[in-house]
């Protein structure tokens, strides 16, 4: 029977995730009226338990920064200030914002939403510099999240033939359906426990996607999710191929170093091959504008992906530039030559909020790898200090089941916002997203576009 | 405008917030030297009290005083006054409605009279858009109040030969605003607001209260998806009809009251069921091309032959398409609202990432509809992100006739923006709710004054502007990019 996918959510409390955006003082000019219990409607002023006379502390994590119980207090003795620990989430690519949306997307596995306007900048760098289309009227009905129509967010991973050159020497290249356009990676920042390792893949599995493992970090255990693993090694690690994984795994990747001869990568792959041809090829680059000559490798290797790695910030480690603008120049040069569609280009680093899913997408890639993001759906506050004992988020301790119920909560959230924005756009397959760079406004050229006249007149146009 | 009186609307709140800390020290001999002296009223002693205290610490503009003669700092005999930076500010508001805009527009509800100076009243911090122009000012001596009285800030909402007549004193209009979303207290204060100052407000998605009829020839209703509350009587009683077909802040996706808000009032209104989400669709179920809009436009105009027709649509790629397309459907009003826009509940994906921004839209729909040749058969009016009178001038100045204000007003009412209209009980400031408890924080005729007050503000603000600018109305204003320029440079 057909069945429609779907991700099963469930809530998944972190009690070490309640870092409210403010906090809430009270001074020693309070009285214990306890005018305050009866305007917050969010609990945060109640009586001390213990001493009903006295009010108890302020529970400013509950706070949403209305300020009415500052407004109403008799003694003015109540204050709010930005909390500290809040404030220095993250970093300045992973805002406390977006920290504070994955913990909340991981907790309850649904779409935040919130009243009032947008509230950010009128734009920012990166992914922040695109914004996606929608169609006002004449687009068959869709309803989103809540609607009657089907929208599929499954890609095909593999090569996809123009048409068939040799008849004699041809095989069928390999071919994988994963249900969102989102794979997950078990090696997001130096944190690399069992357990952490098993939720991940774990929750790929349920959500029927793969996951990348270093194969160095391969234990037993994970014998039963080999058809789920991404099996990921450089090219000189690329040795011991009769242990099982190299065999069983449906899905290898290389990274290929900067410099390589083609005849060492083709031998691997030979090797490889013999043993296991079941499984997809992926090359791995960190090259963001690879030459003509790497990219006429893929081609004559037969590479099933291309996978593009940038780092946490999304950006290239040479040059600086951003994903988006490698995948989609990445994506044009295979256009350009009419084999786009025999090969499959996803893109690592960077991904830090729902939208940036579609928005890479958009840009040309056919899915994308969550690597850190997966980290702090666990609880990780990206403060980039991965020691056992000192990590305030306490990852070694996690319990594989209950982290891998966030990891799949945070599917469910993004996938859902994925519905979103393809139901604004009327794309009811997100295959269709691809390369869609038309169904996009980028800053630089809608800029330019509009108000050209005025800075040109200034002098300021670039 | 005559008749239209700007009166104190003090705020409902006891402790005021602002920019400055003041605190009085233990010297304090309470001589009520600084009760008589604060021109702003910081400080209060109340009668028959001997203590001095610190009663409005919002209403003090902190440096800017020490240009007068009065700054109490330096007068008090024993040095107890300490005014310094509250940390507190920072948390009020964001990058597009920043602190200083929110109390700015405080004060001008409760004064009606343009804010001062010590708070940035005319943009926002967002660096891009509005906040990042400024005017290319003409004339800097302070004009003649002759000179100011004499210009015009009236617009026209039918620009075609056939229909009625409608003109509005001021260039904007209240938005789309459903009862579910706000309470009916706060939707009679925009009624009242908009009768007094001979404008107009929407009903929004949600039916018609009867509470309104009083103010019906103010009021615009609205057809949505969902047709929620919608009927021939309803439409029969609209000056301007607004086809909403999509939303800013959630462009495509239809609109969304969680079901703690439909309360056994909203859902009667509605016609729904209590406690239920409420979803309208998107799009329009029977619109699928231009044709069928102007089907729609066609009915509407067979039950109330004299009604305005507007089209609400947000801001697609495609946009400019979409406003010919309306003005050949026969619409006589094309509103865009952007994606910066204010809503009641939206998920946060939509409001920053689907649709481009206001500024965008504008620019691209007035030079399309100028290329076509039939701008100047059709208002074209913005909304989405629209906060100040700078801003209804920079739209203006990049090509619309007016502008759409809802957030504005909302603040005007005490709103801080703290985003959680949507559910539990709503709004705890008793704007956006339904919860029968909090909406008595707000009484319709204080509310009213309030608006009224910041309207009165903006056309003063407008009035001045266009002095500056060397301009006698409004309408000489619109599409004049010229007189706009990058805001870094002098």
């Amino acid at each position: 029977m057909y069945k429609r996918y779907q991700i099963e959510t469930s809530p998944a409390r972190l009690s070490l995730t309640t870092i409210g955006k403010f906090k809430i003082t009270r001074d020693n000019k309070c009285l214990n009226c306890g005018r305050c219990t009866n305007l917050c409607i969010y609990d945060v002023h109640k009586r001390d338990a213990e001493d009903l006379r006295k009010m108890a502390e302020p529970a400013s994590h509950l706070c949403k920064n209305c300020f009415s119980c500052i407004q109403n207090c008799p003694q003015q003795s109540l204050r709010m200030v930005k909390n500290e620990e809040y404030e220095n989430l993250g970093n300045s690519y992973w805002t406390p914002e977006m920290i504070h949306t994955i913990w909340s997307e991981a907790e309850e596995g649904k779409i935040p939403v919130f009243g009032a306007g947008y509230r950010g900048p009128f734009k920012g760098p990166g992914f922040d510099e695109i914004w996606t289309d929608m169609s006002e009227i004449v687009r068959p009905t869709r309803d989103g999240i809540h609607g009657r129509e089907y929208i599929a967010t499954s890609v095909d991973l593999g090569r996809k033939l123009s048409w068939i050159a040799d008849f004699e020497k041809f095989c069928f290249p390999n071919f994988y359906e994963i249900q969102i356009p989102m794979l997950l990676d078990t090696a997001p920042l130096g944190f690399n426990s069992k357990n952490l390792i098993l939720a991940i893949i774990q929750a790929g599995r349920e959500i029927e996607t793969f996951s990348f493992l270093d194969v160095e970090n391969y234990f037993d255990e994970l014998e039963p999710f080999l058809g789920s693993i991404v099996l990921r090694a450089t090219l000189e690690g690329i040795a011991d191929l009769d242990r099982t994984p190299w065999r069983e795994v449906n899905f290898i990747e290389i990274i290929l170093p900067n410099k390589f001869r083609a005849s060492q990568l083709e031998r691997k792959l030979e090797e490889l091959r013999s043993l296991n041809r079941k499984a997809l090829i992926s090359l791995a680059l960190e090259d963001p504008f690879p030459s003509e000559e790497i990219l006429k490798q893929f081609q004559e290797q037969r590479a099933d992906v291309l996978n593009f790695y940038a780092n946490i910030r999304g950006r290239s480690s040479e040059g600086n530039i951003f994903i988006s603008d490698s995948i989609r120049k990445l994506h044009l040069d295979f256009v350009k030559k009419s084999i786009r569609d025999e090969i499959t280009i996803i893109g690592k680093g960077g991904i830090a909020a729902a939208e940036h899913v579609p928005k890479l997408i958009i840009c040309g890639a056919d899915a994308v790898v969550l690597d850190l993001a997966l980290l702090v759906a666990m609880g990780c506050r990206v403060c980039r200090d991965c020691r056992a004992k000192s990590c305030p988020a306490e990852l070694e301790k996690l319990v594989p089941e209950f982290a891998k119920q966030r990891i799949v909560n945070l599917a469910c959230a993004w996938r859902d916002q994925l519905l979103e924005v393809l139901s604004a756009m009327g794309i009811r397959d997100v295959r269709r997203l691809r390369g869609e760079a038309g169904r996009a406004m980028f800053y630089d050229e809608i800029e330019k576009e509009s108000f050209e006249f005025i800075f040109k007149k200034s002098g300021l146009s670039q | 405008m005559n008749g239209i009186e700007a009166r104190k609307a003090a705020s409902r709140f006891l402790n005021g917030i602002g920019k400055f800390k003041i605190s009085l020290s233990e010297k304090c001999f309470h001589c009520g030297l600084c009760v008589e002296i604060c021109p702003s009223g910081v400080f209060e002693r109340q009668d028959g009290f001997n203590q001095v205290r610190v009663a409005n610490p919002g209403q003090c503009p902190g440096p800017d005083c020490q240009k007068g003669t009065f700054f109490c700092s330096k007068k008090c005999p024993v040095e107890a006054i300490k005014i310094e930076p509250d940390p507190q500010w920072k948390t009020l508001g964001d990058f597009r409605w920043t602190p200083d805009l929110i109390l700015a527009t405080w004060e001008q509800a409760e004064t009606g009279e343009i804010a001062r100076d010590h708070l940035e009243y005319r943009i926002g911090a967002s660096g891009g858009g509005f906040d990042n122009f400024d005017f290319v000012i003409k004339s800097s001596t302070p004009p003649s109040s002759e000179a100011i009285d004499s210009i015009s800030t009236s617009i026209s909402l039918n620009r075609r030969r056939e229909g009625q007549a409608i003109k509005i004193p001021i260039p904007w209009y209240g938005a789309g605003m459903s009862f579910g979303s706000v309470s009916l207290p706060v939707m009679l204060a925009r009624a009242m607001a908009a009768q007094a100052w001979g404008t107009f407000t929407s009903t929004g998605e949600g039916g018609y209260p009867d509470e309104l009829i009083p103010y019906r020839n103010c009021v615009i209703t609205q057809i949505a998806t969902g047709l929620f509350g919608v009927n021939e009587e309803t439409i029969k009683r609209a000056p301007v009809i607004e086809f909403k077909y999509a939303q800013g802040a959630k462009p495509g996706l239809g609109g969304h009251l969680l079901g703690d808000k439909n309360s056994a009032e909203v859902a009667r209104m509605r016609e729904t069921v209590c406690g239920t989400s409420l979803f309208s669709p998107f799009p329009f179920h029977s619109v699928y091309s231009v044709e069928d809009h102007k089907k729609h436009i066609d009915w509407v105009k067979v039950i109330n032959p004299e009604a305005l027709v507007s089209v609400k649509v947000s801001t697609p790629s495609d946009v400019d398409m979409v406003a010919v397309g309306s003005y050949y459907a026969g619409a006589n009003i094309i509103h865009l609202d952007g994606g910066y826009g204010g809503t009641g509940a939206a998920p946060e994906i939509a409001k920053k990432n689907i649709a481009m921004p206001i500024e965008y839209a504008i620019t691209k729909v007035h030079r399309f509809l100028l290329q076509e040749g039939v701008r100047d058969e059709i208002v074209l009016m913005a909304s989405g992100g629209i906060r100040t009178a700078y801003d209804i001038a920079k739209s203006i100045a990049l090509g619309a006739d007016g502008a759409v204000i809802g957030t504005g007003e909302l603040v005007a009412l005490g709103c801080v923006r703290c985003t959680n209209c949507e559910s539990g009980r709503g709004c705890p400031r008793g704007i956006a709710t339904t919860d029968p408890e909090l909406e008595k924080q707000i009484s319709p005729a204080w509310a009213a004054q309030r608006i009224i007050n910041l309207y009165a503000s903006w056309q003063k603000q407008l009035k001045l502007l266009l002095c500056r600018l060397e301009l006698n109305d409004i309408t000489e204003l619109r599409g004049r990019t010229d007189l706009l320029r990058p805001i870094d440079e002098k």
